[in-house]
């Protein structure tokens, strides 16, 4: 059963008298089922953080409908079901992180028991453990991002949403980041991720939206990137003039144009007399790749088509 | 409940840390110290003076408390965003509303009544100095006059928390608050005016103004009935009956606004 749902829903918002109404989410429909780890993607201003807004409650949909378990969201609140990190997240400067998550866990109905597990847990989980009594105005914003991560997840939602987890986060913080979002996947929490880092979607997603100008453009699976060319070595060659492509095209290869060079996905049987017949006829191997198309590679083609 | 309670204190705590309440609280005691120090020059009016001075600088504490605190406690929240993080958790508009005004209200509570211990040391000071010039000074009419300062101050925190609910900017707040404190302090004696026959004569007071000002005055909150300085300063006696309608307006008022505020921020969105 699909956890949350969007059903043609538009946003347009207003920004003020004789400015143009601008269409921030138009016509968006999308499922996310339930222990998915569920990525949007799109250029500024493609309509993510609008979308979590909606969801959130924050603001309304112009038109359409978004149900939660298959009821309508406007008939229930589902916020106790949801933790949230925001893009950027604001906290209160002046109290420590152990009094913002007492005030979580409160808000939140947790007993005090429960409220002093969960943050010890997340607090060491997330290395805030020695900074928990400090002002919030003196951590760095790394620290914020992993503050924001523990308010988010303390009173154990069953959907997690996070609009730039990564941000800000030095490789370690990202790390950690990336540990607990699987950790949480494991546990088989629904987890809507928002993020530009596109390798970091790549690797944590199981399925990819991408957004642009608050249209939907295109739907991924994560198998979409491994390819049914698993077993093949990728190659990054200079460029194959037309005449010496037909017999590594005879040998099963697949010849992909990219920019001056070109991109082949060689068979991993025939490998050896691939590389051998390119450099007889004097075409360099460049170096290799992991994968036959990236996600950067795919949201770059079609935010250009939906450009064009 | 719990939800409020829990937004109340981390408000509070977010006032009581504030750096401005040290900057306030050190402006106050240089105003007591002035009384201290200038109640020679009055004599016969010691005791007048030092009520007056100290109400005075209670009032004028408060008022900062109010404009450079308690407006940046929630409109500070809208402004920079934390709203959304908040607003994420199982917390209504309306219960966000009333946590937020208790919190100020706290905060409110602990600041002036710090102040008022001061006050209290300022005046039995210079009750043991100048003990013949204390005739009329009453320590239960000074204690009700600066219980009504906190009283207007928690209407005035009331306009602080309806404003910041309808509007998108601090200073926009600031600015509808502080002209909402000017005009309610300053209504009750434009319409003793209008109603004088003084004004009667005046030519350019149309009937349409009056009427305007009429239902203005309805609408602005009156400050001016939380007033008590007079009776503090002349040691009047004060009715208990308009002690109540004091209270009563102020509660029934801020109620009021609170209500509408929780209503009109139900219907808002959060870009």
């Amino acid at each position: 059963m699909d956890e949350i749902q969007l059903c043609a829903v538009s946003k347009t918002y207003n920004p003020g008298l004789f400015k143009k109404k601008v269409n921030a989410v138009k016509d968006l429909s999308l499922e996310i089922a339930s222990g998915e780890v569920f990525g949007l993607i799109g250029p500024n201003g493609a309509g993510k953080s609008t979308t979590i807004r909606m969801l959130l409650g924050l603001i309304r949909p112009d038109s359409g409908s978004i149900l939660f378990r298959g009821k309508a969201l406007t008939e229930q609140d589902i916020r106790s079901e949801i933790g949230y990190l925001p893009e950027n997240p604001y906290l209160y400067d002046h109290l420590n992180l152990r009094e913002l998550l007492r005030f979580c866990g409160r808000s939140s109905q947790l007993s005090v028991e429960q409220i002093v597990h969960r943050s010890q847990e997340l607090l060491a989980k997330l290395d805030l453990l020695e900074a928990q009594k400090r002002p919030l105005r003196t951590f760095s914003k790394g620290m914020l991002q992993r503050a924001g991560i523990c308010f988010a997840l303390l009173h154990d939602p069953s959907i997690v949403i996070f609009d730039e987890p990564m941000s800000g986060l030095d490789p370690i913080g990202r790390k950690m980041v990336f540990d607990l979002v699987m950790e949480l996947k494991q546990q088989g929490k629904t987890i809507f991720f928002c993020s530009h880092i596109l390798s970091d979607v790549e690797r944590l997603c199981d399925r990819i939206c991408l957004i642009s100008k608050g249209r939907l453009i295109k739907q991924f699976h994560r198998d979409d990137f491994l390819q049914s060319m698993s077993q093949a070595v990728f190659l990054e060659v200079t460029d194959i003039p037309e005449q010496h492509r037909e017999k590594p095209l005879a040998m099963g290869v697949q010849i992909r144009q990219e920019g001056q060079g070109c991109l082949l996905a060689v068979p991993g049987e025939n490998y050896f007399s691939v590389s051998a017949y390119l450099q007889e006829v004097g075409i360099e191997i460049l170096g290799c790749r992991a994968e036959w198309v990236s996600l950067e590679d795919l949201f770059m083609q079609h935010v250009k088509e939906q450009e064009q | 409940m719990r939800a409020v309670f829990a937004l109340a204190v981390i408000t509070f705590k977010e006032g009581i840390r504030n750096r401005s309440l040290f900057g306030i609280v050190l402006l106050a005691l240089f105003l007591f110290g002035l009384n201290i120090m200038v109640a020679g020059f009055f004599m016969r009016d010691v005791g007048k003076v030092t009520v007056d001075m100290n109400l005075s600088a209670l009032s004028f504490a408060g008022l900062l408390l109010v404009f450079f605190v308690g407006v940046n406690l929630m409109a500070k929240d809208i402004d920079r965003k934390t709203i959304h993080l908040v607003l994420s958790k199982p917390i209504s508009r309306a219960q966000y509303i009333w946590g937020k005004y208790l919190g100020i209200q706290f905060f409110l509570v602990v600041s002036l009544s710090l102040l008022f211990v001061f006050s209290c040391m300022t005046v039995v000071l210079l009750l043991s100095l100048y003990p013949n010039y204390f005739g009329g000074f009453s320590w239960v009419q000074f204690v009700v006059a600066c219980f009504f300062v906190l009283v207007k101050f928690s209407v005035l925190t009331a306009i602080v928390v309806f404003f910041s609910a309808i509007t998108t900017s601090s200073l926009i707040t600031l600015i509808f608050s502080f002209a909402s404190y000017i005009a309610g302090v300053t209504i009750e004696e434009v319409v003793f005016y209008l109603k004088s026959e003084f004004a009667s004569q005046e030519q350019m007071i149309s009937e349409g103004l009056r009427h305007f000002i009429a239902v203005v005055s309805y609408l602005l909150p009156n400050f001016s009935v939380f007033d008590y300085t007079l009776e503090a300063a002349h040691g009047l006696t004060i009715e208990s009956s308009r002690m109540l309608l004091s209270v009563g307006y102020g509660v029934v008022y801020s109620c009021i606004l609170l209500s509408l505020a929780s209503v009109i921020f139900a219907r808002r969105e959060f870009n």
